[in-house]
């Protein structure tokens, strides 16, 4: 059953994937992204980590993927089928190398180093909200905190350049 | 196979509540609309004559959105045109499976947890589950190509992103509360732990049925009521009714996201939006007025008084369906020939209906509930628990309705201003407020 569901979760995650790559309207990749993503939820779920698949929805499915719809539709509009962007077919081949040269480094790392397998048992409290807040509040602490201020200096520095031509509020 | 036929009993017991919700809330909208707007409602539809106080009429409403054409824009992205409905009547299907309506029902000496899914993050599944929601109401609004639902699409992205932190923040405040509390005695062995985790919904309900300073009901509204009054505020603004209806707003953009909808796509709609209320009905019921719990009534106090309480129900009972029954005869009387047609039987069935109950109320004290055994009272006081929850689902469904008559909408700037400027400060100051009062004491 778990072989299944894994089986079943990554081809989808993985089809996800291409869908969003080879779509023509920015709108539809979106959708697929969060398909995506929905699937990689799954994959967690099935690794003992409850908490991560949920946030993993809640975050990038959930938050995350609905700013970037209203970006792409704030900027578009109601684009269908005439506006969209031609597609190159002389590009294809280009394309395909980024992807091609990661499954090659993937295999031969599994190849060279072997796949560690899991551990027999884990701890009961693996994965949940408790255990990842212990790990984030204690042992990754500074990590964390580094973390966030990088990203509330990148909203600041958005803010700064998305401000550029009116007067900023504190000049 | 025992695991299996449990679930799928309790899928469909909240299936079938969610669906027979949605008609009852489409009659108590339209007549608790009359009430306040001083009006009749509809009192029409009647099949043989009865009309059950326009309870006849969603069958009509049913049948009319079934037959009606289903016209489709020419311009439309016809996959997700199609998709739009089924999701959002899936994601609000989804959201049922972690809300408990009962701490458990012992069937053949084994007790039955009374929660399709009891996940240890089952708070953050429903907030997981909600976010998605907007994708529903996203794609409706871009797939049929036109500008009114296009704008409705996108006031439905802006505001669910707003709110739904409010909602997240407002929540963190009752894990705080309730997380390491002591797990009530009756509960410990069945949870098998001593300490609650406020994430878990059976956990988070478990702990409201205890007293605060020995008197109080520990219900999320007592302990956190600030946090309650920004959780409702969200909630609405997530379910999209009024004042919060900016993605619908008929006098601004014609109907919104749905105005390309007709048929029975345009009635998923609809019924999203009622099975929508009833979700947010048993989040306020389950987070903030303590779930399937009655005040002072945990679990051993009402099997201790089974006997009693059910012997009190069953006259309470047939003296209620007497008065009624009473009542519907005196009405026969003073209507008499009042239509000319069959109408004018139904004061008569209604009397004979309600005189059925008071007696088989009283033959129901004929079999000596006094005498409740240890088994019938462990099941009085879980059927117990569920009408307590599902009469807390109705108040709180009937509160959506109240609100949605008596305030205006909002205007788009004042929507965010409140999301953003208010409830956002007010939710982390009592988020603060919550953690420091919880280390001092």
């Amino acid at each position: 059953m778990e072989g299944f569901l894994f089986w079943f979760c990554g081809i989808l995650m993985f089809l996800g994937g291409l869908m969003m790559v080879v779509q023509r309207s920015a709108v539809v990749s979106a959708v697929w992204l969060v398909f995506s993503f929905l699937c990689t939820a799954g994959i967690f779920a099935l690794l003992s980590a409850p908490f991560l698949a949920v946030m993993q929805v809640l975050v990038y499915a959930g938050a995350i993927m609905v700013l970037f719809l209203y970006v792409i539709m704030m900027l578009h509009g109601p684009v269908l089928e005439d506006e969209l962007i031609p597609s190159n077919k002389a590009l294809w081949p280009l394309i395909a190398i980024p992807p091609a040269a990661v499954v090659i480094l993937l295999v031969g790392w599994v190849k060279g180093e072997g796949l560690r397998t899991m551990p027999d048992s884990i701890a009961a409290d693996f994965g949940t909200a408790e255990h990842v807040a212990q790990l984030l509040l204690g042992r990754y602490l500074l990590a964390f905190e580094l973390i966030s201020i990088v990203l509330l200096v990148a909203i600041i520095g958005a803010l700064a350049i998305g401000q550029r031509e009116r007067k900023l509020p504190w000049k | 196979m025992d695991i299996i036929l449990e679930t799928l009993s309790k899928i469909g017991f909240m299936f079938a509540v969610i669906m027979g919700m949605v008609v009852v809330l489409i009659w108590m909208e339209r007549k608790g609309a009359a009430f306040i707007q001083d009006r009749t409602g509809p009192n029409r539809a009647a099949i043989l004559g009865v009309r059950l106080a326009g309870l006849v009429h969603p069958v009509a409403d049913v049948f009319k959105l079934l037959f009606k054409e289903d016209i489709q824009p020419s311009g439309r992205h016809r996959a997700f045109y199609n998709l739009a409905p089924w999701l959002v009547m899936t994601v609000a299907l989804s959201t049922y499976a972690v809300i408990p309506f009962g701490d458990y029902l012992t069937v053949a000496g084994r007790k039955v947890a009374l929660v399709t899914a009891d996940l240890n993050v089952g708070l953050l599944y429903i907030l997981a589950v909600a976010s998605l929601g907007t994708y529903g109401v996203v794609m409706a609004g871009w797939a049929a190509n036109n500008k009114y639902t296009f704008l409705g699409g996108v006031r439905a992205t802006a505001q669910m992103i707003s709110y739904e932190i409010n909602m997240g923040l407002a929540l963190m405040g009752l894990v705080l509360v309730f997380s390491h509390t002591a797990t009530p005695g009756y509960l410990r062995e069945f949870l098998g732990t001593d300490f609650l985790s406020g994430l878990r919904l059976t956990h988070l309900v478990a702990g409201q049925g205890e007293l605060l300073w020995g008197f109080l009901p520990k219900w999320g509204i007592v302990v956190q009521p600030l946090g309650f009054l920004l959780f409702i505020t969200a909630v609405y603004a997530e379910t999209n009714r009024n004042p919060f209806d900016l993605p619908e707003g008929e006098s601004e953009i014609v109907a919104g996201y749905h105005l390309e909808y007709s048929s029975m796509k345009f009635a998923l709609f609809f019924m999203a939006e009622y099975a929508h209320m009833v979700i947010g009905a048993a989040l306020i019921a389950t987070f903030y007025f303590g779930g399937y719990q009655i005040p002072w009534m945990p679990r051993p106090v009402l099997e201790a008084h089974a006997g009693m309480l059910l012997t009190l129900k069953l006259i309470a009972v047939a003296a209620v369906g007497f008065l009624f029954a009473l009542l519907f005869l005196r009405r026969t009387q003073r209507e008499k020939g009042k239509f000319g047609d069959l109408r004018d039987n139904e004061p008569r069935l209604g009397a004979g209906l309600w005189l059925i109950v008071a007696l088989a109320a009283l033959g129901g004290l004929a079999l000596r509930p006094w005498t409740l055994g240890p088994e019938g009272a462990s099941l009085f006081a879980s059927l117990m628990q569920v009408g307590a929850f599902l009469a807390k689902l109705v108040f709180f469904a009937w509160l959506f309705i109240w609100v949605r008559w008596t305030l205006p909408r909002f205007r788009y700037d004042q929507l965010m201003g409140l999301g953003w400027k208010v409830m956002l400060p007010l939710g982390v100051a009592n988020l603060v407020v919550t953690a420091v009062v919880l280390t001092i004491v």
